[in-house]
């Protein structure tokens, strides 16, 4: 935007430069045509002068010339009138186209040549009328000097007329330049005139295009100052600039808001909005302003601030320094109200420290179901060991019988307690995923119920797994759980068989998967072919302690499931189960594929 | 003469604890030499006393007051003195925790308290016949914890 309006200015200023230049053309050309014009004029009335002044010497040569004849006739020297006249006439004409013709030599040659001849002329004149009382118009001196004037007359008049034919192919000439020059400006300055106003007609559309583009950035700009204040009030924030080298802020509305006060209540100086500065953080926040003028890059500063009403406010400022076109450097500023964040972060620490607090006093109640518990009883169990080594045969029937009721109470304990702290382990905090193969942990698995697998000849099929990103001994419990149960769980006369297939699965094809967090799954099966169960009963054998059998006929505590269940919970996955009586049960695991 | 015991020393401040390991070794047939401490400081006292006949397997119990298993087994380990002793952990639990720190602390095996009296002794049999610079050789962090 900035840079086409740039070119656009640039692209103005040049057609400015043009225009004036075209003007300052147009004016020089003018001027020279109408001075052309003009001496052409001068020159043509010039030519028509000479010529008016040369036929007046020829009009008064005659006049004398017919004034002599008439005296010869008639002896009255009335007619003589107008040789006398025409001479000084002649003198006159003559000094007028002497000044005339001052910078014409060819022509005052001419009319210096055309001069002598008239003197001579005029001598002839006075010559033959002198002459003429002393004898008659027969006299041959008479008729000779008549026949003298006459030549000379002619001479005079082939002259003049010399000239003047000269003068006028001249004024033919000077005319037909005179009109070309007419011809020639008016076009000249016609094209000239209309690249103006085609330059003017382009600078206007493009000043037009700008304005139109301005206005519509002034429109975007002046939604974008409303939404600045929107968003300053809704995210709590405000802005501020500082000018250094004229020491001159100006705050933002909200400035004024996170400050308890209404938008530009009071002028923006340090001095005055120091006045809302917590006083315990007023040197620290001074400090950092007379920082804040020199660095370029600033850090966060961190204050409080007291409204009026003696609210305390937590706020955050950040500047950013910047060169303006006047070339002064100008401090951006953002400041934020950071209240709410730190009240819900010192919460959230008080909650953390009272979770820490549950953490430790669970981990101790391990302690004591790991070791505390299991001290006493492990005593009960060897003295009832060594009781039965020793005094076998010494007790009565009812005895040993009580002996045996008490052995199987403590074995019951025992495995309660074992399954309560693999239980909580399966809660511990510590869980490291890792990229695991997930054969090598059914292998191992395998490995813990080797000895309940052999004793029951079970069989277990297995795909192959691809490599999962598990927590690796939970995976694990998780086998030896599932197989386990499976096996516990057989049917009476049936070898046991288990099998566990693999496939990746899309969430929403699954049923079983509710709000899922990931698009695809692992989906690991576990199948059986022993007692089975009701499916009425498929949630409740997850739940801790809970039982489908009575205690006489399958040993086990109700937390084996309650582990899976935990375990898949860990893993952000999904366990469900079903099942048919007398036919077999079905586990199936979700883990996702993250 | 000497040569002809095996000399077993225990830490445990139970009572009962340190009546069935007498009473298992005394069952036991093997010439054993056992002495009983009934916590950490009388043992270690006992160590650095002068005239300590040192034991070839020491069994030390975690959970002691005044000072602990672990605490007996970092000091003895510190003291090249002590260099020739067998350590048996020999606890209620075998949290991995446990496991872990006396593993690293150089103990040579970690027995869990058996329940039964019959397998107790079979168990201390067993350890106080193991050819110990054999086992530290070949130990590691699976066999560490002794299975029965």
């Amino acid at each position: 935007m900035i840079k086409t309006l740039s070119n656009n200015i640039s692209f103005l200023r040049t057609t400015l430069y043009i225009s004036a230049f075209v003007i300052l053309v147009v004016g020089a050309l003018t001027y020279r045509s109408i001075t052309e014009v003009t001496k052409s004029s001068e020159l043509i009335t010039h030519t028509y002068k000479v010529n008016v002044e040369l036929e007046q010497i020829l009009s008064n040569l005659k006049d004398a010339e017919t004034g002599q004849r008439g005296y010869i006739i008639t002896k009255d020297s009335v007619f003589l009138e107008p040789y006398i006249s025409g001479r000084s006439k002649i003198n006159n004409s003559f000094a007028e186209l002497k000044v005339l013709t001052k910078d014409d030599t060819i022509l005052k040659e001419s009319l210096i040549k055309v001069n002598s001849l008239i003197n001579k002329r005029l001598l002839a004149f006075q010559t033959s009328y002198r002459s003429l009382p002393k004898g008659d118009i027969e006299d041959p001196n008479f008729i000779e000097n008549f026949r003298n004037g006459r030549a000379l007359m002619d001479s005079i008049r082939d002259n003049i007329k010399g000239i003047i034919k000269l003068q006028n192919n001249l004024l033919k000439q000077r005319r037909s330049e005179y009109e070309s020059d007419l011809m020639a400006t008016p076009l000249l300055l016609f094209s000239l005139l209309l690249c103006s106003l085609i330059l003017m007609y382009v600078a206007y559309n493009s000043i037009y295009k700008n304005i139109k583009r301005l206005k519509a950035t002034n429109e975007e700009l002046e939604i974008f100052k409303e939404s600045t204040n929107q968003s300053e009030i809704v995210s709590k924030h405000g802005s501020w600039t500082y000018n250094v080298k004229r020491d001159e802020f100006t705050y933002s509305d909200n400035l004024y808001r996170l400050l308890g006060e209404q938008p530009q209540s009071f002028k923006p100086t340090i001095e005055n909005f120091l006045t809302y500065v917590h006083p315990d953080d007023v040197e620290k926040l001074t400090m950092q302003v007379e920082q804040m003028k020199e660095n370029i890059e600033l850090p966060y500063i961190y204050y409080r601030v007291v409204h009026k009403n003696g609210n305390i406010k937590h706020l955050k400022a950040y500047g950013k320094s910047v060169v303006n076109e006047d070339d002064e450097t100008v401090l951006l500023g953002t400041t934020a109200d950071i209240t709410d964040e730190i009240i819900s972060f010192r919460i959230l620490e008080e909650r953390n420290a009272e979770l820490e607090r549950n953490n430790k006093e669970l981990s101790s109640f391990n302690y004591v179901a790991s070791h505390d518990l299991q001290e006493p009883l492990r005593k009960i169990q060897t003295f009832l060991s060594r009781l039965i080594d020793e005094e076998e045969g010494k007790l009565s029937a009812k005895g040993n019988k009580y002996i045996d009721r008490i052995q199987n109470a403590a074995t019951r304990m025992r495995l309660l307690i074992d399954d309560l702290l693999q239980f909580s382990r399966s809660n511990k905090a510590d869980k490291v995923f890792e990229e695991s193969n997930i054969n090598l942990l059914l292998e191992a698995a395998k490995q813990d119920l080797a000895e309940v697998i052999s004793a029951e000849n079970a069989v277990i099929t297995s795909d192959t797994f691809p490599t999962i990103t598990v927590i690796p001994f939970q995976i694990q419990q998780l086998f030896v759980n599932l197989i386990g149960n499976a096996i516990k769980y057989r049917m009476e006369g049936k070898i046991p068989k288990i099998n566990i297939t693999h496939q990746i699965v899309e969430a929403e094809n699954e049923d079983n998967i509710i709000k899922p967090k990931y698009s695809h799954y692992h989906k690991i099966t576990f199948t059986d072919n022993g007692i089975g169960f009701d499916n009425q009963y498929a949630d409740q054998i997850f739940v801790l302690f809970s039982r489908l059998h009575n205690k006489d006929q399958y040993s086990g505590t109700g937390i084996g499931l309650s582990i899976c269940k935990k375990i898949v919970e860990n893993h952000k996955g999904y366990i469900t189960a079903s099942g048919q009586p007398e036919k077999g049960a079905v586990f199936t695991v979700y883990l996702p594929i993250a | 003469m000497q040569e002809d015991y095996i000399n077993i020393t225990l830490a445990d401040d139970d009572e009962d604890d340190r009546l069935f390991f007498t009473d298992a070794f005394d069952e036991i047939k093997i010439t054993t030499r056992v002495k009983t401490f009934n916590d950490g400081v009388y043992l270690m006292d006992y160590l650095n006393s002068k005239d300590a006949t040192l034991p070839n397997v020491l069994f030390l119990d975690l959970n002691m007051p005044r000072k602990s298993g672990l605490e007996c087994l970092k000091e003895i380990k510190q003291n090249p003195k002590f260099k020739d002793i067998a350590i048996a952990i020999y606890s209620t639990s075998a949290s991995e925790e446990d496991i872990e720190n006396t593993f690293v602390q150089g103990a040579n095996i970690y027995i869990k308290k058996p329940s039964d009296f019959k397998t107790l002794k079979k168990v201390l049999s067993e350890v106080v016949t193991i050819n110990w610079q054999y086992h530290t050789n070949s130990m590691n962090k699976d066999n560490f914890l002794l299975r029965f």
